[in-house]
């Protein structure tokens, strides 16, 4: 029995080391110019395709085809009228879904990055390539960029290889930081985001597969307060981050585009707010603050 | 896949703000459907939801009050009601709609129809139209197919076959649509462009989802997040020019301050100029004439390539 004890103590407290060793915190991380915060916001624009993929109803699928047919036409619009540059995770298949919509926000100057071929990560390692690759070069086709960035959970050696510099998941820190694989390679700026600032945890029904008795409906309101006061917190503590995540079919919605109207034209009035793409923050990580852990 | 099937029910975009007129110069489209369904959850309306006191305050006192609030504020609306409830309210509903409301089909008794086949379901579409032209003197125009609070979803249930069965029975709309915030066209077959009309609708705006959701509990009722999502909306839409609409039980706004909150919303909604109250039917007939599906449903050619080892 103490054995057992011992050999549990050795192996979580190996688990915890490992993976405390993939992180590397950003400690002295500083922002071009007199800059207090950066702010990326960014949207997760797979408008049906989720929905699809977990075999939903058809009303589910029209709810998430606002998001390609007005949501993003709006947020971009929003963007734009604010001069703020954004980024767009959107799967490679959006760009046969919804073309129009991918190119025009490419356009107005925001970063278009990948969000996985058809929203999964395939467990096949050939057929994780194969997705990997066809979302990158229908990205690269439609835009003329290649993706930089990616939110997803794809296999870091394969992001390195096909030239992906950082990646946006999880709430490990507030701040930017790098992510290695467990045996210490393969190197990715990540920029992290929080659920608590993602539209779709106070707005979209039945999101991840929760039930019905877990859901309660928020108004524009309760989530500009609750979103303001992250911004103010991490802006008052200086060197801040705040990733905010939307989905174009929740806050392409009238009533929360008037809800990011107002927070934007707040944040303004702040001094030192740098607005900008997760690929401007991922560059600059890498040029000013390269992993001690080398980049390989 | 034959194009955007299993995908997409309409066009890649949207009209433009810039694109929508009203009548009249009016600004700003406002539709109110009032839900007289009783079901709890996806089989419908059962006895036991019409021996509640829940239920006979939706069918009385709830009602009644609806009804004085809205004539007070001169506005208009569409009743979805499903065939057994037309048969239990037939006085009732002959009145409402000689108020100039409109009353439109709901389903046999509210019931989850996704499971059925094609020739059920179109036997119970058939028998529901036949009741409410009974009791009402005139076939249904609308159909509606609303969220219950014990669904699984919050968008309303249909089968892959609803939308089809509404264009062959003659249907002029379907009263509920997540695709868009103003009426849209929602396309049965691509190569045919066989579409019918619909009418937007959202759940924020759905009084059910806010007052005691799901069920009994602490901390489940939320009135005012309902009051601020409509006047968010309402605002940021008259804005826009485009359509507000909010969804309304009896047995839930018609209960002392939500009430309130209703009159207060329908006050600060009717002071703001360029507003047009259609009933659903006289709103899907303007935008048939004025945005026709011939001219306004932008059907792009499909560049879809099926892959193996992905979706098709």
């Amino acid at each position: 029995m103490p054995d057992d004890l011992d050999r549990d103590l050795a192996e979580l407290t190996a688990v915890a080391r490992r993976q405390e060793a993939r992180h590397e915190p950003i400690p002295d991380l500083t922002w071009p110019g007199d800059a207090r915060i950066a702010v990326n916001f960014t949207a997760d624009f797979d408008a049906m395709l989720l929905r699809r993929l977990m075999n939903e109803p058809p009303m589910q699928l029209a709810k998430g085809e606002f998001g390609g047919r007005v949501g993003i036409w709006r947020l971009v619009e929003l963007f734009d009228s604010h001069g703020v540059k954004a980024t767009i995770f959107t799967p490679g298949r959006i760009c046969e879904l919804y073309p129009q919509a991918v190119l025009a926000a490419a356009r107005s100057g925001h970063e278009i990055a990948d969000h996985m071929w058809e929203h999964r990560v395939p467990k096949e390692p050939e057929l994780e390539r194969d997705h990997l690759q066809r979302s990158t070069s229908a990205l690269e086709r439609l835009t003329g960029r290649r993706p930089a960035g990616t939110r997803s959970h794809h296999t870091p050696s394969l992001l390195r290889e096909l030239g992906y510099i950082y990646r946006s998941n999880g709430s490990a820190d507030h701040r930017p930081h790098y992510l290695r694989d467990a045996d210490g390679g393969n190197c990715l700026v990540n920029l992290p985001f929080h659920y608590a600032i993602d539209d779709a945890m106070f707005f979209s029904f039945a999101w991840l597969g929760t039930d019905t008795a877990a859901q309660r409906m928020a108004d524009p309101e309760r989530v500009l307060d609750l979103w303001w006061n992250a911004f103010r917190q991490q802006h008052g503590q200086g060197r801040g981050y705040l990733n905010i995540c939307l989905h174009p079919f929740v806050s392409g919605r009238a009533l929360r585009i008037a809800m990011l109207d107002r927070l934007i034209a707040r944040m303004k009035e702040m001094p030192g707010v740098w607005f900008t793409t997760c690929e401007a923050v991922a560059r600059h990580c890498l040029s000013v603050h390269p992993p001690r852990g080398g980049w390989a | 896949m034959p194009w955007k099937d299993g995908y997409t029910i309409s066009d890649e975009r949207s009209l433009a703000d810039a694109e929508i007129r009203w009548p009249d110069g009016n600004r700003c489209c406002v539709g109110i459907t009032v839900d007289l369904s009783l079901a709890a959850g996806p089989e419908g309306i059962r006895a036991a939801d019409l021996t509640t006191p829940v239920a006979h305050f939706a069918m009385h006192e709830g009602l009644d009050r609806l009804l004085e609030v809205l004539a007070r504020h001169h506005l208009r609306a569409t009743f979805a009601v499903p065939a057994v409830m037309a048969r239990i309210l037939a006085d009732r509903l002959r009145a409402i709609a000689a108020q100039g409301h409109e009353i439109a089909a709901h389903g046999f008794r509210h019931e989850d129809v996704s499971g059925l086949d094609r020739h059920e379901e179109a036997a119970r579409l058939k028998r529901t139209a036949e009741i409410l032209a009974e009791i009402n003197g005139r076939p249904p125009s609308g159909w509606f197919s609303l969220p219950r609070q014990g669904d699984r979803f919050a968008g309303g249930s249909i089968s892959p076959h609803t939308m089809d069965l509404l264009i062959e029975a003659g249907f002029a709309y379907m009263g509920n649509g997540l695709a868009d915030d103003i009426p849209h066209w929602w396309v049965t077959d691509f190569s045919s462009r066989r579409a019918i009309l619909t009418l937007p609708y959202y759940y924020h705006f759905d009084d059910q989802f806010f007052c005691m959701f799901p069920a009994k509990g602490t901390g489940l009722e939320n009135p005012d997040a309902l009051a601020r999502n409509w006047r968010w909306e309402f605002e940021a839409q008259h804005r826009r020019g485009r359509y507000f609409h909010m969804v309304l039980h009896p047995q839930h706004i018609g209960w002392a301050n939500r009430l309130q909150i209703l009159e207060d919303t329908l006050s600060h909604v009717r002071s703001f100029p360029g507003l047009w109250n259609p009933t659903a039917e006289e709103c899907a007939r303007y935008w048939q004439a004025t945005y026709p599906a011939e001219t306004h449903l932008r059907l792009e050619p499909s560049i879809w390539q099926d892959d193996p080892g992905s979706l098709s």
